[in-house]
């Protein structure tokens, strides 16, 4: 283990060490936590300058109540299950598939298209921005919450495909060989045997993939303008523009749309992690 | 023999009336597709009010179709007795299908289509039928690109984005080395160091500009702890008297792009530190140990012994830093949308602007920046995949 573990090192140290886990943190999540505070706390307090000391009164549910009484903040969380739920779903199915056919199969085209799914995964959003609106409005899907979808569905494919084929072909392949000899058909092998081995790398996509796509700005300004269909990441910074000199509610705001994402890696941290880190241990 | 001739004959009948049935579906479900829906119909058969509203259904529709066809296909594939005699050449492609389509229409085709794009004139718009408008010009676009004052402006910013962003690397393992230890509780520090990157980007992009906001903001806050006091003017009132006053970081042409820089590392420092961490957990104990026989000690042992089996966590750290860096757009957006006077731009944004922003519509003009800052994440993409080549080789 490295660095040399705290317990060899003298108590003075091993003291000195403990008290500078927390606040070394506090430093670290300081923004944070000023942005809470400020989320609690009263207009006049930060008109007065009380911007770091202990709120004049507690108003946390009186603000945040008021973000969703004044706006539509509810409207926008649903929008963005709305979004990022299907997009969840297709990609990964899809990708599982993909995944399969790259690992499993030995033809040819295997490791090309493995590689043009990374390459396209790796491309600025901007070289597809106008021709994916272009597509879009002539299939006239433009500004409408199924042409995100369909559009986030298939660019997730590329990452989910590099993650399930890389998962699979870490799979045993003579369990596969040897159900091929028995007779079971390749869509029974997929089914039966395959998908119940990657069990936990679907779950790491699915809380990977919502996380990306509930945080995603980009795609959201830019597919839909329609106010009634807009995600939380637009929401909240129209309501920047709403809320002029309204910290109090703009931070009650958008701590709202970090929540579901930090909940989701709370539950799922392991699934989470072990998904950003694939391939940082091996090689 | 008899038996198994019966048999055989048996069930090449039943496929055949599966591939009979399932062409006719096929091509129920294309004709319907191609010559019946439409938003018009769908509208008026739902008794909609515009043809906008009819939009989602038709979709649907469309898609249940799309499904049926698709569906119908598979069922033909697999009864032919070519897919039986090539079962294991044809069937990747059939799991394929559908993903590989979706990624080539999606992803891989518009990067050439913008490509072609930026050697036209174009607002994006099609006439009334449905011609397209714009004109060819050749490298116009790009001559206009060489002359314009904000195109190097964001090209600079970029560089400063890649550089500044590449610290994400080593302070991510400088707080990795600090987190390696098996004290009580340290699981749920670990995760909490890592928060800042599960937090959408626009989310930290408000509580930065918040946090630099020269009056209440964090920063002022923490200034005013260094040169400001609080005296109580004639009136009675406190107020704030500062030696010198709080910088304005984000309405200051010269630190604003530093300012953003600043905010972006914080999540992407986090992302290094969870992948150094991994990478920690897995250094093999004998090496270390051999180390220590050496007389390895402290940064030698980091420099010569740990770094070296880190570097595939290094690698990804790299590679996910550099994309971070050019796919900068969100932080733009939310802080300062380029400004002030266009000093924080950067490719993307700058792109973004000049292709939809208010009142520009230049397509052409947009994909020509879309396309010089693909060719710039081409190199580090190359990189990638000629890396991962070499492994895929040395793995078969």
């Amino acid at each position: 283990m490295f660095p040399k573990p705290i317990k060899n090192y003298s108590t003075g140290t091993q003291l000195a060490y403990k008290l500078a886990l927390p606040v070394a943190l506090l430093l670290w999540l300081l923004p944070l936590l000023a942005i809470f505070m400020t989320s609690i706390r009263p207009a006049s307090d930060i008109a007065t300058g009380n911007v770091f000391g202990i709120p004049s009164s507690f108003q946390m549910l009186q603000n945040y109540g008021e973000v969703f009484a004044k706006t539509d903040a509810l409207r926008y969380l649903i929008n963005t299950l709305v979004i990022a739920i299907p997009t969840m779903i297709m990609s990964v199915a899809l990708a599982c598939m993909t995944g399969y056919a790259l690992a499993i199969y030995r033809f040819k085209w295997a490791l090309p298209l493995f590689f043009l799914f990374i390459a396209g995964n790796f491309v600025p959003f901007q070289i597809l921005m106008l021709p994916v609106v272009d597509l879009s409005v002539k299939m006239e899907i433009m500004n409408t919450v199924p042409g995100l979808v369909l559009f986030h569905a298939a660019f997730q494919t590329g990452f989910c495909t590099l993650f399930m084929r890389n998962f699979m072909k870490a799979l045993p392949f003579e369990l596969i060989e040897s159900a091929r000899l028995e007779g079971v058909g390749e869509f029974q092998i997929f089914w039966h045997l395959v998908l119940p081995l990657v069990k936990p790398a679907i779950a790491a996509l699915c809380v990977l993939i919502f996380t990306f796509i509930w945080n995603d700005f980009f795609w959201a300004t830019v597919m839909i303008q329609d106010d009634a269909s807009l995600p939380i990441t637009v929401g909240v910074r129209t309501l920047n523009g709403e809320f002029v000199q309204q910290w109090h509610l703009v931070s009650a705001a958008s701590l709202l749309a970090a929540v579901p994402p930090v909940f989701m890696f709370f539950i799922m941290q392991k699934h989470f992690i072990a998904g950003l880190t694939l391939g940082a241990t091996k090689g | 023999m008899n038996t198994a001739l019966a048999s055989n004959q048996n069930r090449f009948a039943t496929s055949t009336q599966q591939v009979g049935i399932a062409s006719l579906v096929l091509i129920a479900c294309v004709f319907v597709l191609y010559f019946v829906v439409s938003t018009s119909l769908v509208q008026e058969v739902l008794g909609l009010q515009s043809q906008i509203e009819a939009r989602v259904p038709t979709f649907f529709l469309r898609l249940m179709l799309i499904v049926g066809a698709l569906t119908a296909a598979l069922f033909i594939i697999t009864g032919l007795s070519y897919y039986k005699r090539n079962k294991l050449a044809v069937t990747p492609w059939l799991f394929l299908a559908v993903g590989l389509a979706l990624f080539l229409i999606y992803v891989i085709i518009p990067i050439f289509q913008s490509i072609s794009y930026s050697f036209t004139r174009w607002n994006g718009l099609y006439d009334i039928n449905g011609d397209w408008t714009g004109e060819w010009v050749g490298f116009h676009n790009y001559k206009v690109l060489l002359d314009d004052p904000n195109f190097y402006t964001s090209l600079k910013n970029n560089i400063l984005w890649l550089v500044l962003y590449m610290l994400a690397v080593p302070i991510g393992l400088f707080i990795a080395l600090f987190l390696n230890q098996t004290v009580r509780g340290i699981r749920i520090y670990k995760s909490l160091f890592f928060f800042p990157f599960v937090i959408s980007q626009v989310v930290v992009g408000l509580i930065f500009t918040w946090a630099y906001n020269p009056e209440f903001g964090l920063l002022s806050e923490v200034w005013s702890w260094f040169f400001c006091e609080t005296k109580e003017n004639i009136m009675g009132n406190l107020t704030r008297v500062c030696s010198v006053d709080p910088p304005s970081i984000l309405g200051d042409e010269h630190k604003a792009t530093y300012g953003i820089i600043a905010a972006g590392l914080w999540p992407q420092i986090a992302y290094c530190m969870i992948l150094y961490l991994t990478g920690l957990n897995n250094v093999s104990p004998d090496q270390i140990e051999a180390g220590q026989l050496d007389g390895a000690k402290g940064w030698k042992m980091l420099w010569y012994v740990v770094l070296p089996q880190l570097k595939p966590a290094t690698f990804i750290a790299v590679v996910v830093t550099v994309i971070g860096a050019l796919r900068s757009f969100d932080m733009i957006a939310t802080m300062t949308q380029g400004g002030p006077f266009g000093s924080t731009n950067v490719l993307a944004y700058y792109m973004y602007d000049q292709a939809v922003g208010e009142g520009v519509g230049r397509y052409g003009y947009g994909s020509a920046i879309a396309t010089v800052l693909f060719l710039i994440m081409l190199v580090y993409i190359s990189y990638f995949l000629w890396r991962m080549y070499q492994d895929e080789k040395e793995a078969s």
